[in-house]
């Protein structure tokens, strides 16, 4: 920055205007459809509003009718569940092929699993439960097919209200495992081999080396993993739209599908801004807790 | 004793590793040999993993008038492609910015755009659709290509993604080449041309390929901003014409092989730069 002297003035003149153009698109199209709507959420939460009329200052009145929603509870409480669910089970899956991956193998059988663990991550979760569905039916379906030859079932994966959220756990994880995979791998290869060597000198065996080496040095990777999915799972929408539709009854909706319905079924703009704060509100206290929670666990050196 | 434990240990980890990845490859190859049977065989038990026979009929069915594959596939290509350009430019240029470029607000504007990414597009949903029915934009492609083109959002990706991924790379290129340029008498537009972008072109890559795929496969914006089934993509189209479970079932299947047949091409061509790509945009240094 000592370079940077008077007589450079006009040169970091030209820097501003430089970077003010470099920036200006994006912050047009930030503030326009993302900084705006925003504040519109929180706006349009206070009013009455629909397609047919503007919006109309209502106060509270939103919040008081949402405090009284038996639906927005039951919505709330099947996200959360399918949350406690998806997040532990993705993450848990991803470390243990990770670990699995990260030894000497033969390159054909590295090559052939990474890929197939991963692929699925690429392809939509439109598509994928669209193939799953022939699998989740409870008398023509594959997976009862194979547990009625064990002598277990049928089950009703996705007619019951017990079932149907676990089936969708089951589509998510099959279908979003392998980034997980990918990016703890990446960690624990960037974790030099003399720290588990020195350990394995000292006598420690497998489970120690990993628990007490490869583990707190894999945090960083682990922590950043669990907050993707955290956010990710609070807006599952795609996957139950396809299985269930959000059944039977509400058993199964989810609070961005309720969005859904009364912003784009019913119309009423209100009231789904109000839900969509309180999920705003939801993922940032659990991204703050997380962080805050992170500076316990994760260890960065 | 113990060396001959750790092979039988390390054989039956490898053993799990290819009977897993088997496992979840299965279902792709299903959807591919049920969708070569004709319709009548799609719902057989006990379920047939091979393909039986290559009766092309559903994708003659696709191919004909009564359902508009091909106008869906039209579309995803337009809404994704045009996307992705988006992304990427406005991406590289503020990303240079923020990383290598002195100005007012630099970092409240960074600080900013870094919170947005905690906000979701399901959150703000309302009141972008009505902007987008105040621009007159609701049921055309612009309602989700021109966010992207002002690097507001791809369709399923928050443009500041983007941003903070090409502001780390711009980091790593050192401060010592760009005042050699500056001395040389270079303006910092032109450094950004000629230096900056062409050392970028992995990175620019790698986000082009990720804002590629998510918007191809995104499902709920396009639901939001696209009615007409001319307009729809194909994730949106192949769902919304979706007929009643059990009756075309190997249509459906025949249709959604035809829509990943893009993902798959561009992943069995170049499947362990796209792993790198991947795996670096979750890490952030």
């Amino acid at each position: 920055m000592s370079t940077r002297t008077t007589a450079r003035q006009g040169r970091a003149g030209r820097e501003v205007v430089a970077g003010a153009l470099l920036v200006t698109p994006a912050t047009v199209g930030f503030t326009v459809f993302v900084l705006v709507p925003v504040v519109l959420t929180v706006y349009y939460s206070f009013t009455e509003y629909s397609l047919l009329s503007s919006p109309r200052f209502a106060g509270v009145e939103n919040y008081t009718s949402l405090v009284d929603d038996p639906r927005l509870r039951r919505v709330y409480l099947n996200t959360a569940l399918f949350t406690v669910m998806a997040v532990p089970l993705n993450v848990g899956l991803g470390l243990a092929l990770a670990v699995l991956l990260h030894r000497k193998m033969p390159g054909v059988v590295r090559q052939f699993a990474r890929s197939a663990f991963f692929f699925p991550t690429l392809v939509g979760l439109i598509f994928v439960a669209l193939i799953w569905q022939f699998f989740f039916q409870t008398d023509s379906g594959i997976l009862n097919y194979y547990l009625g030859k064990i002598g277990v079932g049928p089950v009703q994966w996705l007619s019951s209200s017990a079932w149907a959220i676990p089936s969708i756990v089951v589509l998510d994880v099959w279908k979003n495992a392998g980034l997980a995979m990918l990016i703890l791998l990446a960690g624990l290869q960037g974790i030099p081999p003399d720290y588990t060597e020195a350990a394995m000198v000292d006598g420690a065996n497998a489970w120690q080396r990993f628990w007490h080496v490869t583990f707190p040095l894999l945090t960083p990777q682990i922590f950043f993993v669990t907050t993707l999915y955290l956010i990710g799972a609070l807006k599952v929408f795609d996957s139950i739209v396809v299985l269930t539709g959000g059944g039977p009854g509400d058993a199964s909706r989810s609070v961005v599908m309720y969005v859904y319905e009364k912003g784009f079924k019913s119309f009423d703009f209100g009231y789904a801004s109000a839900i969509s704060v309180t999920l705003l509100v939801v993922i940032a206290a659990v991204t703050l807790l997380q962080f805050r929670a992170a500076r316990r666990w994760v260890s960065y050196d | 004793m113990t060396r001959l434990r750790a092979r039988v240990g390390a054989t039956a980890a490898n053993l799990i590793l290819v009977a897993g990845g088997a496992l979840f490859l299965a279902p792709f190859v299903w959807m591919l040999s049920t969708s070569l049977r004709p319709i009548g065989q799609s719902l057989t038990l006990p379920p047939k993993w091979l393909p039986t026979t290559f009766d092309v009929s559903n994708y003659q069915a696709l191919a004909s008038q009564d359902y508009p594959i091909l106008r869906f596939m039209q579309n995803s290509f337009v809404i994704s492609g045009l996307s992705t350009l988006g992304i990427v430019a406005t991406s590289a240029m503020a990303g240079f910015a923020f990383a290598k470029l002195t100005f007012p607000y630099r970092d409240i504007l960074f600080g900013l755009l870094l919170v947005s990414l905690m906000v979701p597009i399901q959150v703000t949903i309302v009141p972008l659709f009505v902007i987008m029915q105040r621009l007159g934009l609701v049921n055309s492609e612009w309602a989700l290509i021109l966010p992207a083109l002002l690097g507001a959002f791809a369709p399923g990706l928050p443009g500041a993604f983007g941003i903070f991924m090409m502001r780390q790379f711009f980091r790593g290129i050192p401060d010592s080449l760009i005042e050699a340029a500056t001395i040389d008498g270079a303006g910092k537009l032109r450094i950004f041309w000629t230096i900056a972008l062409p050392l970028a072109k992995p990175a620019l890559a790698s986000l082009a390929i990720i804002v590629f795929t998510l918007s191809w496969n995104e499902y709920f914006t396009p639901l939001i901003f696209l009615s007409s089934t001319n307009e729809m993509t194909l994730p949106l189209g192949i769902q919304a014409l979706r007929p009643p479970f059990g009756q075309g079932s190997s249509l459906v299947l025949a249709a959604v092989a035809v829509a990943l047949l893009p993902v798959l091409i561009a992943y069995l061509a170049g499947h362990r730069w796209i792993v790198e790509s991947f795996t670096r945009s979750g890490l952030k240094d």
